[in-house]
């Protein structure tokens, strides 16, 4: 028994460890793309190539299996070079940290070009330290070949002045010499490029990414508020994605999207407005065909009418400074871009929406702005173009400055140190190579910044010690709401479980001891119904019938914060489905077990004995009865699972199954492979045991 | 073995081909159960394949002016949020499950989806299971293992990941039933053709030195077709419930294809606000044609072991 029970168990671990396998691998190799999930499907490809950094998804395959199976915190550790360890704060949120040698807990961040320090205090604050000291030098050879490369660049860099750029290459030149020396050590090579690289410093403007970041500003802004240029975007992420990937919300807010700018040239142009308008109500019926046919002309009539503003806008989100200001040129120059009404209708608001953010990059240039689309408005057409004139000027000083800087900042020599960064990754960190990365800054999205770390490790313990990472859709480990699902679909079954079982199999022997009778007809037929109809049906009807028609029940499982058991009239109609739909199933086998018992021999023979009808039938033909009935239930199991999951969405209740609905809809990668595993232990370990019970039920197994 | 005197009694003539496929059908007249199933479905078919005479509206056609409305004159069954003929894009809803199966934006292949899933799964299950118990040995054994290790996977599970990770279409709805469907229709071929192989009539064609191919396939599979074809037909039924569960789930057809198990999941929203229609029309449907599919099934099956 006990060599059987092992084999059992083993065997059921294999498949756990090939379930794992395969959903791993058909949910990695699925098509589509979680990063546009999560951030929507406005991502540039930076945003996406940060994220996918970020969360590890850019690592080949069999490496993220043993990494989600096993863990990462011992990789990054010997990366580190000092151990890492998960602690619990006060709050509850599971936070990583470096242990330096005394015990402390140390983590690190990037605060312009500074490094900083965070040890934790025992009482659980935090003090801030400059940690600069722990800056190393890459790798001189790697970094020779770098700005070899840059070197060539910088040469057709034409953003650059002449002069800034031969400014540029001297110190450079220099810095390759000194790399090119041997055998130099970390703190030679640290004062021997103290020179030049404090003469790169003082070319760098320390404005110059916050100026970045408000022109990026004011580019997101002018396509985001003005709905001119959404409804291009519309129709361009019409086409670009795939028609699988775009749910009912994302159609509603397109159509919403296309809508406003219909409203926006209801005075202007009646025909493009009602143009939109059609497009907008295809788009909420979801007809793509019929939605970019109507959007594919009227996209043409956009760009024609938003023409060099929209070119601006582009030109500035593709951080090309110079052609935003040839953009703005044209918009001076009649001869290019007539300021017929139309054009004289929308401008204004365009450029009004960004003058703010253009403050932050120049003053002198939001001023111009501001004094064309006040002569705009005005009509005074000649003002308009001469302010734009000189607000192309003022750009081209910014994009100088911006230009020189990051020219500066990448001569010189990169910084690298891995550490431990605020949000659970063991990152290098580089300084000096202007790579731009994306972070999820909790409250505010997603940011950009200049310097950010070039490489992570999200760090997870791994499932073998009960760490399925953290969702993606949440940013919260798994495995907290993984548990409090799974305990309330397990209230879920045990009631409708402890309901059924009873109930069937009483009627399934009524049904068996009168076969063939208009009873047993009625109790067959009415139990093949319900167990056929699906289970979302079956809870329709009951909902309209209990909670819609009656008023007797809430339709809906609405638990908050509280556990089910708390408010248990909302368990009432998700239990009766199940039980329906289980009730019909079981009550079948035990009617059908019960029929055969009945016919057999030992059975004549107790009744020919002359013993009478009701001890034959409890003493001799139910216990035979039940056995069948019993195993299949288990083996049944199965089923039951998706019957679950149905009726979790049907009344909204959170459980396991429409956790795992929700995961898989948005490829939470984590959150589907963890509750997979939960999902196929439940089915393999319940007929593990319906094995076992029928091993000791029929001994003709156990001696075989 | 008396090969000789077994196989050649003096049997009655055989009875013409016509006689016999009256036989067949008749049996379906003897059960009460059985008739009353063969109604429903046959309305169903009827109404798919009849569905562009019997409404006058298009399942997509929107009436911004009757949205959510109960059953009227110009709508039978009511309308939809969008304003969409309920009736209409039910029956639409039938021919994609019955009739056609929409491969294409304007390609389709005549078969509805959930028939294409079950054929799909009886090629592939009934040439595992024919290996499996006609060949045995080691194929069996890796035979057996591999779809044990399936019908251990929830089925629900493989749904969603099978859809997620593939994208909803109605090819993929088709691949997903299949491959749930495999495993049950394997065992079942497998069993019987442990059974058949032990006829004379294969000994027969193992000593004319036939291809074990055309053992499989010629001399057992014709020979187990009554319970492999009942068993179809119940699992058509699985497959109509299956694919209402996946369009429930968000995971069938894309809009806005008439897909039942998607009305309902987008009906439901509106039922505690007051328009209860457009949810229980469609539940209705499937539960009606599933219930049908079953009762035709099993007073077929009744009624086929009496006479046995």
């Amino acid at each position: 028994m006990a060599k059987f029970i092992v084999r059992r168990l083993l065997l059921m671990l294999l498949t756990m460890v090939i379930v794992s396998i395969a959903v791993f691998v058909i949910t990695e190799a699925a098509p589509g793309n979680v990063a546009r999930n999560v951030l929507g499907i406005h991502i540039t490809p930076e945003q996406e190539a940060s994220f996918l950094a970020q969360t590890g998804l850019d690592k080949p395959m069999p490496e993220r299996y043993l990494s989600w199976l096993v863990g990462t915190d011992w990789r990054a550790a010997s990366k580190v070079g000092m151990p890492v360890r998960q602690i619990t704060t006060e709050d509850g949120f599971k936070e990583w940290w470096a242990v330096e040698e005394d015990g402390t807990l140390i983590q690190w961040k990037l605060e312009g070009e500074d490094l900083i320090a965070r040890r934790r205090q025992p009482d659980g604050s935090v003090e801030e330290t400059v940690d600069n000291g722990r800056w190393r030098v890459k790798d001189p050879t790697v970094e020779m070949e770098r700005l070899e490369a840059y070197r060539a660049q910088l040469l057709e860099n034409t953003q650059l002045t002449e002069v800034d750029r031969q400014a540029i290459l001297q110190q450079l030149d220099r810095t390759l010499e000194i790399l090119r020396g041997e055998d130099q050590t970390q703190a030679d090579l640290l004062a021997a490029l103290a020179e030049p690289e404090g003469a790169l410093e003082e070319m760098i403007d320390p404005e110059a990414s916050r100026k970045k970041d408000a022109l990026q500003e004011a580019a997101d802004d002018l396509f985001k508020k003005d709905e001119l240029l959404q409804a291009i975007a519309v129709y361009q992420e019409l086409t670009e994605t795939p028609a699988g990937d775009l749910k009912t919300s994302d159609f509603q807010s397109m159509s919403r999207r296309v809508k406003k700018a219909a409203d926006k040239l209801e005075g202007v142009n009646p025909t493009l407005a009602n143009q939109l308008l059609e497009a907008s109500e295809s788009l909420k019926a979801e007809d793509i065909p019929a939605a970019k046919e109507t959007l594919s002309s009227a996209a043409e009539a956009l760009s024609d009418l938003t023409g060099a503003v929209g070119d601006f806008a582009d030109t500035l989100q593709a951080r090309d400074y110079q052609g935003a200001a040839a953009a703005l040129r044209n918009l001076s120059d009649p001869a290019k871009t007539p300021l017929d009404t139309a054009r004289l209708a929308i401008m204004p608001d365009q450029f009004k929406k960004i003058r703010k953010t253009l403050k932050d990059a120049s003053p002198e240039m939001s001023e111009e702005v501001k004094q064309a689309y006040e002569s705009l408005e005005a009509g005074n057409t000649e003002a308009a173009r001469g302010a734009f004139a000189r607000a192309a000027d003022f750009l081209d000083e910014t994009a100088q400055s911006i230009a020189r800087s990051d020219a500066a900042s990448q001569a010189r020599v990169a910084r690298t140190f891995w550490g431990v960064d605020t949000q659970n990754h063991a990152v290098r960190w580089e300084k000096g190579t202007g790579k731009i990365v994306w972070q999820l800054i909790p409250g505010s999205g997603w940011m950009a910044f200049t310097g950010g770390p070039a490489e992570y490790i999200p760090l997870q313990k791994g499932l073998l010690r009960g760490d399925p990472g953290v969702s993606l859709r949440t940013g919260r480990p798994v495995a907290d709401l993984l548990f409090t699902r799974l305990r309330n679909s397990l209230v879920l079954a045990g009631i409708a479980f402890v309901i059924v079982m009873p109930l069937a199999l009483v009627l399934g022997l009524i049904a068996g001891l009168n076969e063939g009778k208009p009873l047993d007809r009625a109790l067959s037929i009415g139990g093949m119904m319900f167990s056929v109809t699906p289970e979302f049906a079956t809870g329709i009807f009951l909902i309209l019938i209990f909670a819609f028609w009656l008023k007797l029940v809430p339709g809906a499982t609405v638990f908050g914060e509280k556990a089910p058991w708390e408010r248990p009239d909302m368990l009432i109609l998700p239990v009766l489905t199940l039980t329906l739909i289980e009730l019909g199933y079981v009550l079948r086998i035990t009617r059908a077990s019960m029929v055969d018992v009945m016919k057999a021999p030992y059975i004549r023979t107790a009744f020919l004995k002359g013993l009478p009808y009701w001890r034959v039938v409890f003493k001799h033909a139910v216990r035979n009865a039940l056995m069948a009935p019993i195993t299949v239930i288990m083996l049944h199991v199965n089923w039951l699972l998706g019957g679950i999951v149905v009726v979790e969405v049907i009344f909204g209740y959170p459980g396991l199954g429409s956790y795992l609905l929700e995961s898989a809809l948005f490829k939470d990668f984590n959150a589907i492979e963890g509750g997979a595993i939960i999902l196929v232990a439940v089915a393999v370990g319940t007929q593990l045991l319906a094995d076992i019970v029928y091993t000791f039920l029929n001994p003709r197994i156990r001696y075989a | 073995m008396t090969v000789s005197e077994q196989t050649m009694p003096k049997a009655a003539p055989r009875p013409s081909r016509l006689r016999r496929l009256w036989e067949g059908i008749s049996i379906i007249f003897a059960s009460k159960v059985a008739v009353v199933g063969l109604i429903i479905v046959l309305f169903w078919v009827f109404a798919a394949i009849f569905a562009p005479l019997l409404t006058p509206y298009t399942p997509t056609e929107q009436d911004y002016v009757a949205q959510n409305e109960g059953p009227s004159g110009a709508h039978p069954l009511g309308t939809d949020d969008l304003g969409r003929d309920i009736w209409s894009r039910l029956i639409y809803g039938a021919r994609v499950v019955l009739v056609i199966l929409p491969i294409g934006e304007d390609f389709w292949i005549p078969g509805g989806t959930a028939i294409w899933g079950v054929i799909l799964g009886l090629l592939v299950g009934s040439t595992l299971g024919l290996m499996g118990g006609y060949l045995g040995g080691w194929v069996d054994e890796v035979v057996m293992r591999l779809l044990d290790a399936m019908m251990a996977f929830p089925v629900i599970l493989l749904y969603m990941i099978i859809i997620a990770a593939v994208g909803a279409s109605a090819t993929n709805v088709v691949l997903a039933i299949a491959i749930v469907g495999t495993p049950g229709i394997a065992r079942l071929v497998r069993s019987l053709a442990l059974d058949i192989r032990t006829r004379d009539y294969i000994r027969a064609a193992e000593l004319r030195g036939e291809n074990p191919w055309y053992i499989m396939f010629v001399e057992i599979l014709p020979n187990a077709r009554g319970p492999i074809m009942i068993d179809a037909m119940l699992r058509v039924g699985y497959a109509i419930f299956a694919m209402g569960t996946l369009g429930f789930l968000g995971l069938g057809l894309p809009p806005p294809s008439p897909d039942w198990g998607s009305m309902v999941a987008k009906g439901r929203q509106y039922i505690l606000s007051g328009s209860p229609w457009a949810a229980l029309w469609p539940s209705v449907a499937i539960a009606s044609l599933v219930v049908g599919l079953n009762l035709f099934a099993d007073g077929l099956r009744e009624e086929s072991l009496r006479y046995q």
